[in-house]
């Protein structure tokens, strides 16, 4: 049909478009500084060459960042599963009073800018002895993924066949059983996708790490690109390259787990 | 039926999410409700009290906060229509068994998973005056009057990290508009073409009302998210030139962490939440009845 031609024309002519930055960090990355500023953007002349990655990667103290954004992500994002499924366990399968105004709470919590926190965050964690470290991203960190994630888990929970925890109950299980044998297998596509969301979004997060984050010591991946904005700002084809090490590991995880993301499920959880 | 035991167990299973979600989100925003309410510096142990004088400040008295007010006004219409109304677009065309459709679908989706900073890198160097795209491909074709220092110039800064937001934001709304297409049943469109209708009239007909619930999700969060829009300002233009470029969430953070100015920061912070509420009202409702549904 004609008109799926044209569809296709225009699909094709946005994608070109929508692929042009990335098409030239990417060209930009392989080239020599001086060879960009002799011939421009849009010459090929020169060689290309890897070893703008290995300076970046040195000066940016890449090694560091994916270290500690690494870190953060093996302990938060289990962490924040762990307690959301449990609270979602509790909402989506047993009575209790007061039901209403926890779950009334999680989706006022959907609704709470992280900005509004900082201030007292900040300072409660200086209390708490906590200042300046990378543990103290993992507190507010799980805080602000609950409301999401549980409401998401608490859909899932409810949409289990209730004969299976009956069933469960005659053995004499306790509920922790039930919560770990029965619901939580059942319930692995949609916490699964939640953690790959959590730990792309984790690798991302900019504003909590810079107010909390002062040491180089300690800094994410995002601070640490941030820095290129700067003092490195007109070493373009470094900054390329360091840009390009630092979305690798979300294009990879993207692209690994693409089953879970792109099912309906994902959109379906998103709604929740 | 409610067994005591059950009820004891239940508290059990909540009580870590209650205790986290309680420290580390209640207690600080109930916190910066307060400050937003005094003059404190954020450090001294002085303030007064100065009821709503913070919130008169941003609306009526300061051009600054007014203008970070304006700019994110625009910024909200911007990138909760244009993304939404694109992807869209995007999603009907792909909403079909057309070749290559799962390499589209990754091309324009591909920038949402990107690191804002990293976004905001890619972009400073797309809108580089000397060697940035944009102003080559308009050397090359001899418009060289069109070319600006597009981040710098204060025409243009603004309207440049606009750009930079759509394309980072249209992949989210396509990827939930085609999961609403899927659910769209078949036969609607069978029948409507038996009628004689044409695609314009099935596309007014039967997708946008049948995309209704989805409309609601992308359109609050969205408007949600463009409330939180901090770091492609902050790592593009870092609020300027002048102080010309600043939303409501980067015009806090220079009050609250440099200017020192916690009260006013807290009180544009509740700015924030309180459009951020109204915004997500007809989200939060479609969760709510979902859930007694």
């Amino acid at each position: 049909m004609k008109i799926e031609r044209v569809g296709f024309v225009f699909l094709l002519a946005a994608a070109i478009l929508w692929l042009t930055p990335m098409a030239f960090v990417v060209l930009t990355a392989l080239r020599a500084q001086r060879d960009v500023i002799a011939g421009g953007v849009f010459s090929l002349e020169g060689e290309l060459r890897l070893s703008n990655f290995v300076t970046a990667w040195r000066i940016g103290h890449f090694g560091n960042l994916f270290s500690n954004s690494t870190l953060l992500i093996l302990l938060k994002v289990p962490l924040g599963i762990l307690i959301s499924s449990l609270a979602a366990y509790a909402l989506a399968t047993m009575r209790f009073r007061l039901n209403w105004l926890v779950f009334a709470a999680l989706l006022l919590g959907l609704a709470i800018p992280v900005h509004v926190t900082l201030l007292p965050l900040a300072l409660l964690l200086r209390d708490l002895g906590m200042n300046d470290h990378l543990a103290s991203l993992i507190p507010p960190y799980t805080a602000l993924g609950l409301p999401f994630q549980t409401l998401v888990l608490v859909g899932f929970f409810r949409i289990i066949p209730k004969e299976l925890f009956e069933a469960a109950d005659l053995d004499g299980c306790p509920e922790w059983t039930k919560y770990w044998r029965v619901a939580m297998p059942l319930a692995r596509p949609a916490w699964i996708t939640l953690a790959i969301i959590d730990i792309v979004g984790t690798w991302n997060e900019l504003l909590v790490a810079l107010v909390l984050i002062g040491a180089e010591k300690w800094q994410t991946v995002p601070l640490g690109l941030l820095q290129f904005q700067g003092q490195f700002a007109s070493r373009y084809t470094i900054v390329m390259a360091a840009i390009l090490i630092a979305v690798a590991p979300v294009i990879a995880v993207y692209i690994a787990f693409q089953k879970y993301l792109s099912t309906e499920m994902s959109a379906g959880a998103l709604k929740e | 039926m409610r067994r005591p035991k059950e009820t004891a167990t239940a508290w059990l299973f909540l009580s870590p999410a209650l205790f986290i979600y309680g420290l580390f989100l209640l207690y600080p925003m109930l916190a910066s409700l307060a400050i937003s309410f005094t003059n404190w510096d954020g450090i001294s142990p002085r303030w007064e009290f100065t009821g709503l004088d913070n919130y008169r400040h941003i609306f009526f008295d300061d051009p600054q906060s007014l203008r970070a007010v304006k700019n994110n006004v625009v910024w909200t219409l911007v990138t909760v229509t244009v993304p939404a109304g694109w992807g869209l677009i995007l999603a009907t065309l792909l909403n079909s068994s057309m070749r290559g459709r799962t390499l589209f679908r990754a091309i324009f989706y591909c920038p949402s998973v990107l690191p804002l900073v990293a976004v905001a890198l890619i972009w400073a160097w797309m809108y580089n005056p000397q060697f940035g795209i944009v102003n080559v491909t308009l050397r090359a074709l001899g418009l060289e009057d069109w070319t600006h220092a597009w981040l710098s110039e204060f025409e243009t800064a603004f309207p440049a990290t606009l750009v930079t937001a759509i394309w980072q934001g249209t992949g989210f709304p396509m990827l939930l508009y085609l999961a609403g297409l899927q659910g769209i049943p078949r036969q609607q469109y069978e029948a409507a073409e038996l009628d004689g209708a044409g695609w314009f009239r099935r596309f007014i007909h039967i997708t946008l009302p049948w995309l209704k619930e989805t409309h609601i999700v992308v359109l609050s969060l969205a408007a949600m998210q463009s409330l939180r829009a901090f770091d492609l300002i902050y790592a593009m233009t870092y609020g300027g030139p002048g102080r010309s470029t600043h939303v409501l969430s980067t015009w806090m953070y220079f009050n609250l962490f440099q200017y020192r100015q916690a009260g006013l920061g807290s009180a544009i912070a509740w700015v924030i939440v309180i459009i951020s509420l109204a915004v997500t009202i007809p989200y939060i409702r479609m969760v709510a009845r979902r859930r007694h549904g």
